[in-house]
């Protein structure tokens, strides 16, 4: 149930993240490499999509837990915060609500980034809880497996 | 918490810890339409004393009345308080089932930070919607706040406390099970929840414009509160249902809202 979960959280962080690409092509400001040939954060901003991929791959197999999914969801949370809302922000929200006509347009993409931004946040704080609770109960379990192989 | 098997037909829903009780969606009603009410009514109650011992003049006693919303929150908080014990004692339940599996102190610590840090987004959406709605004007239901220093006390010490034991707990641990039990979607249950809890905001404070009712400020209260609402109801889920990192996190953000109003830095 809980590794369902995971993957939903992942799907629709994968989703919106797409969608806020769009949002960045559609207005044509802030963006970089391929649409351009500046290497900026937009450039470094589209490493996610391997990650997810390849993170996916691996927690298939069990290589990666809950753990692996809280760094690359919180990390996100951090970058797409930093990049948009911090006091050195690069691309700060007058970018996005001030370069759409109609401006209702503008108050959509920013409504996404900023749900964007939460579903990463949120997701982050589950995805340690799980790995926490599954690192307890190996803790809680390691004892007795350990008298028996002994025995 | 006990699991069980649901009968064939009805939807599986995870049991509830806490507040899918007895009373059912009725004891939800009730407790969303007190608090209604009572804000309603308090303030009703603050615009008469106000009028009849003559500091608002009669044309605007809800204008006066709205500098006190802060305080009329314990009344409220006080009320719902009442209802949650009623409807507990009905159902034999207690109020520490409410929040949730027990949590550690320092579990309640870093899942209030963590709380407080997901909370940024949405308080950028509302800093982007004062400027929308009021531009770089104090908002109002802040600029209207004027009481005497020992109201203001009672706002930052016991005010953002009671609003916790209160309001989260009511909608989280008692409207929301209630909801997802009837429903059988939690994501459906969620965001009735979300929508009814940001609605109530749009009853405080209740401002006069041009002699009638302020409705620009009430959807600019419902709006503004629907992101933050949103986030902890997540969170919520994400939580575990735990309540108290919700709660604390939100005491911190309501408690510091009241000291700054308090120390003039705000309004």
């Amino acid at each position: 149930m809980h590794g369902a979960a995971l993957y939903r959280l992942t799907y629709l962080a994968a989703a919106m993240s797409l969608g806020h690409h769009l949002d960045h092509v559609i207005r044509h400001n802030a963006v970089g490499w391929p649409l351009t040939d500046e290497v900026n954060a937009f450039t470094m901003s589209l490493v996610i999509y391997p990650v997810i991929a390849i993170g996916l791959l691996l927690y298939r197999t069990g290589r990666v837990g809950p753990g692996f999914w809280a760094l690359v969801s919180g990390g996100g949370a951090v970058f797409v915060s930093a990049v948009h809302f911090g006091p050195f922000a690069v691309e700060p929200p007058q970018m996005i609500l001030g370069h759409y006509d109609p401006p209702i347009l503008g108050w959509l993409a920013f409504t996404w980034l900023v749900t964007f931004a939460a579903v990463l946040a949120i997701t982050s704080l589950y995805e340690t809880r799980l790995w926490w609770q599954q690192r307890h109960m190996r803790r809680t379990t390691r004892p007795a497996t350990d008298v028996g192989t002994e025995r | 918490m006990t699991a069980t098997t649901p009968p064939t037909g009805q939807p599986a829903v995870r049991p509830q810890p806490s507040g899918a009780a007895a009373t059912g969606l009725g004891g939800a009603v009730l407790l969303v339409g007190t608090r209604i009410a009572l804000w309603l009514g308090v303030q009703l109650l603050v615009a008469g004393v106000l009028v009849l011992g003559g500091a608002a003049a009669s044309g605007q006693p809800l204008g006066a009345a709205a500098a006190w919303w802060m305080v009329d929150g314990a009344l409220i908080d006080l009320g719902t308080l009442g209802v949650i014990v009623w409807l507990l004692r009905r159902d034999g339940s207690s109020y520490r089932r409410l929040l949730g599996p027990p949590t550690a102190a320092w579990q309640v610590a870093l899942g209030a930070f963590g709380v407080l840090a997901a909370s940024v987004p949405a308080m950028v959406l509302g800093a982007e919607l004062n400027r929308a709605f009021y531009d770089t004007a104090t908002p109002p239901m802040f600029a209207v706040v004027d009481v005497p220093p020992l109201a203001s006390a009672f706002s930052v010490l016991v005010v953002p406390l009671l609003a916790e034991l209160a309001e989260p707990v009511a909608y989280l641990g008692i409207v929301l099970p209630r909801l997802e039990q009837r429903i059988g979607r939690p994501w459906i249950a969620a965001a009735i929840v979300v929508v009814v809890w940001a609605a109530e905001h749009a009853f405080y404070p209740l401002l006069i414009s041009h002699g009638s009712l302020d409705l620009v400020f009430a959807a600019y209260r419902v709006v503004s509160v629907l992101p933050f609402l949103a986030t902890w109801t997540a969170l919520y889920y994400a939580f575990d249902r735990r309540l108290l990192p919700i709660m604390a996190a939100r005491w911190v953000f309501n408690g510091g809202t009241a000291l700054a109003l308090a120390l003039g830095l705000v309004g």
